[in-house]
């Protein structure tokens, strides 16, 4: 990706956006907020949340792979900085906006009218949270089968149904919902896409919580492949030094079995970063196949699950103690035993592995549907 | 012409030319592919090594039997040697395919990537390693591609001595006290060859040091070269594995449908799918880095080696697996790139020898 020359892009131009990057870091990623945060409760994680947002945003680094017009315009090369560059430094990801500034912006980008765009995206990018309203209780992996109705009474849509909410519900400003607007039309064609003001009347928010099974915060669009990215590069920064961490600290990086998993999982995470990058890349110039973001999501997940797994034996007794990890780290914060359980917040919504490998087949092989 | 067009229109000759399972050397050296990174003046296309790895890979595609990947190492020695008349005098007849020139770098582990690490010193009698003293050379490989072909071997060679400086020696099949002599393996798509020469005297027009300031970097990078030679093969032939079997399992028909409707069919494909991607991703990478001679290439190129070649024996296993009682039959075809893909595996440092290499960097 990167190029010879004095261009923003080329090798020298990344090299000094890095130092930048890397300078600000030092001087804005707080110390000891893994501490602070560990155990914390809900109300602390989404101010810390918030005060984070409004920190990146002063860099100018909140929505980086928006449209310029729309305050981002950061090439792909260097959001891959940014990213390993936070990663690096273990700077807290943005849990709480997520969804907002991924898949609210990239519907709004992608199908918004002008208005739509004109009223939501500064507010996202001013901090508005949104939640993602697609599962339901017997509609998961199958969409189609949804049964939440929204039927027009004069201008307006009255809703009704229930949906598996995503985590952070309890604050969001707006939900993306899925909403099923002609019950005689075939299971797929009678969908609808809102967006719901979560502070409507008759909005009641309970929030999941099963043990530490969270529901992960993604869209099952194409456009979920955009925010791999900054996971990619935190797996390959952050994750894997507390791989090597984990492995030093157990004594265990002289243990040839263990260098070679090690180098093994260097190897696929140098992979993966390359396929993210390739697939932003396609995603720019139209040029991304039907299945790339299928084929990402799974390799990133499954190898986040692998790894997880590797951390999670070579800390032996030890990470069955760690009871709490710190909010805003990702899936990769060096509590491996829940990270190793939260790995199927990946491997499960947003489209199943099983799903993904069959979109794979059919849409990236062509093979006739089963 | 843009480079993506550049590589199109190779691609394409390629895939034609490689119909012919053991196509004719002349029609080789004729589209001009041993000289691909020859300079203009001495003959060559001036190209680079991205370009000679779209052929390796398309010769894995095609399972190709053809002694390109020595002499594309022989010529890749060749350039890595300091300019001479006669070193010149090579390159342009290896350009137009009057001389067949064949790498023979030894033993992976014992020649280059731990030689300053390693234990023993290079002698006369070192397994795997060349010596050479004063004008004469002594040593013994084994597993070399294509040296039974060649006109001309090109031998990767030290000083005596810890640490000895690396030497690129010129010899002719049939010198007196040089013996080459074909070595049969499973695979048929390749033909290996064990060299020993017992004080084999090199006059001294052929024996070059390597060009550069860092000997040493540059003999290395001529093993990086191999690795990935084989990384790109292997990717061409998971490539070819993998479309045979989508193919095949859409007009296949068991219990009245295409087996390729069928659940567990898919999945295993998508796999198959998802691992030709990363490991394009690890090609692409290791070539780039060694085209650009990039100083951490071998990272890069031992990625790719540990990680293409296990994954191509899986893809070609699975690819075995899913062409159901035809794979295994000789008339698939499957078994030789089965084959093939174990020896790409094991040629040049194992999967766990480039994983150990690439753990040295971790504390």
């Amino acid at each position: 990706m990167t190029s010879p020359g004095s261009g923003p892009d080329s090798t020298a131009g990344l090299a000094e956006f890095r130092a930048q990057v890397r300078d600000w870091c030092q001087a804005h990623v707080p110390a000891g907020w893994r501490d602070e945060q560990a155990g914390a409760g809900d109300e602390e994680f989404a101010a810390f949340q918030r005060w984070w947002f409004g920190v990146l945003r002063s860099a100018g680094w909140a929505v980086p792979h928006w449209p310029a017009e729309w305050g981002g315009g950061l090439s792909v090369a260097r959001q891959a900085v940014l990213y390993s560059e936070l990663a690096a430094h273990d700077a807290p990801r943005l849990v709480l906006q997520f969804v907002a500034i991924h898949h609210a912006a990239a519907t709004l980008l992608a199908a918004g009218t002008d208005e739509q765009k004109q009223r939501h995206l500064p507010a996202i990018a001013d901090g508005e949270i949104w939640v993602q309203g697609f599962s339901e209780p017997e509609a998961g992996s199958d969409l189609a089968a949804l049964r939440t109705a929204a039927r027009r009474r004069g201008e307006v849509y009255v809703v009704s149904g229930q949906k598996l909410w995503a985590s952070g519900a309890t604050h969001a400003d707006w939900c993306l919902l899925l909403a099923r607007t002609d019950p005689d039309a075939p299971r797929r064609k009678g969908i609808s896409y809102f967006l719901m003001d979560m502070r409507s009347p008759g909005v009641e928010v309970r929030p999941i919580r099963n043990g530490g099974w969270r529901v992960a915060q993604q869209t099952l669009g194409a456009e979920r492949g955009l925010t791999m990215l900054e996971l990619a590069e935190r797996l390959g920064n952050a994750g894997f030094r507390w791989l090597v961490r984990a492995c030093a600290s157990a004594g265990a990086l002289e243990d040839s079995l263990v260098a070679d998993r090690l180098a093994a999982f260097e190897t696929e995470i140098a992979a993966l970063r390359a396929l993210t990058a390739r697939l932003v890349s396609g995603h720019d110039t139209g040029t991304a196949g039907p299945a790339d973001a299928s084929i990402v999501k799974l390799y990133y997940s499954e190898l986040l699950q692998r790894m997880t797994d590797f951390g999670l034996q070579v800390s032996g007794l030890p990470a069955q103690a760690i009871l709490t990890k710190p909010a805003s780290s990702g899936w990769e914060s060096g509590a491996w035993l829940l990270d190793f359980i939260g790995s199927w917040e990946w491997t499960i919504p947003g489209g199943s592995s099983e799903i993904q490998r069959t979109i794979i087949a059919e849409r990236g092989l062509g093979l006739p549907r089963g | 012409m843009g480079l993506d067009e550049l590589h199109g229109e190779l691609q394409a000759v390629a895939r034609d030319l490689l119909k012919a399972p053991a196509p004719d050397w002349s029609l080789l050296a004729s589209s001009g592919w041993t000289g691909l990174e020859v300079p203009g003046e001495l003959d060559g296309a001036g190209a680079t090594f991205a370009e000679t790895a779209l052929i390796l890979r398309e010769m894995g595609r095609a399972a190709t039997r053809a002694p390109y990947l020595g002499a594309a190492l022989g010529v890749a020695a060749l350039l890595a040697a300091a300019p001479g008349t006669r070193r010149d005098d090579l390159l342009r007849r290896a350009a137009s395919g009057r001389e067949v020139p064949v790498a023979v770098l030894g033993d992976w582990m014992t020649s280059a990537a731990d030689w300053a690490r390693a234990e023993e010193p290079v002698s006369k009698t070192g397994h795997g390693t060349f010596c050479m003293e004063g004008r004469r050379i002594s040593g013994r490989a084994e597993f070399v591609p294509d040296a039974a072909e060649a006109s001309r071997l090109l031998i990767f060679a030290r000083a005596p001595g810890r640490c000895g400086w690396p030497v690129i020696a010129e010899v002719t099949p049939g010198a007196p006290g040089l013996s080459v002599e074909p070595q049969p393996v499973v695979d048929e798509t390749r033909r290996l060859a064990v060299v020993t020469a017992d004080e084999v005297e090199v006059p001294s027009a052929s024996a070059w040091g390597f060009s550069g300031d860092n000997q040493q970097e540059a003999a290395e990078g001529l093993f990086d070269r191999a690795v990935v030679a084989i990384a790109c093969d292997s990717l061409g032939l998971m490539g070819a594995m993998l479309d045979a079997t989508v193919s095949y399992v859409k007009v296949r028909h068991q219990f009245g449908k295409p087996v390729g409707s069928f659940q567990a069919v898919q999945h295993a494909c998508a796999d198959m799918l998802v691992q030709v991607s990363v490991c394009r991703e690890l090609v692409d990478a290791a070539v780039s880095a060694v085209a650009g001679s990039a100083p951490d290439a071998w990272v890069a190129a031992s990625m790719a080696k540990s990680h293409v070649t296990a994954a191509a024996v899986d893809v070609a296993g699975k690819a075995m697996q899913l062409h159901g009682g035809i794979g295994y039959t000789w008339e698939s075809g499957i078994h030789a790139y089965l084959k093939r893909a174990t020896l790409n595996r094991a040629l040049f440092g194992s999967p766990a020898q480039h994983r150990r290499r690439l753990a040295t960097r971790y504390e």
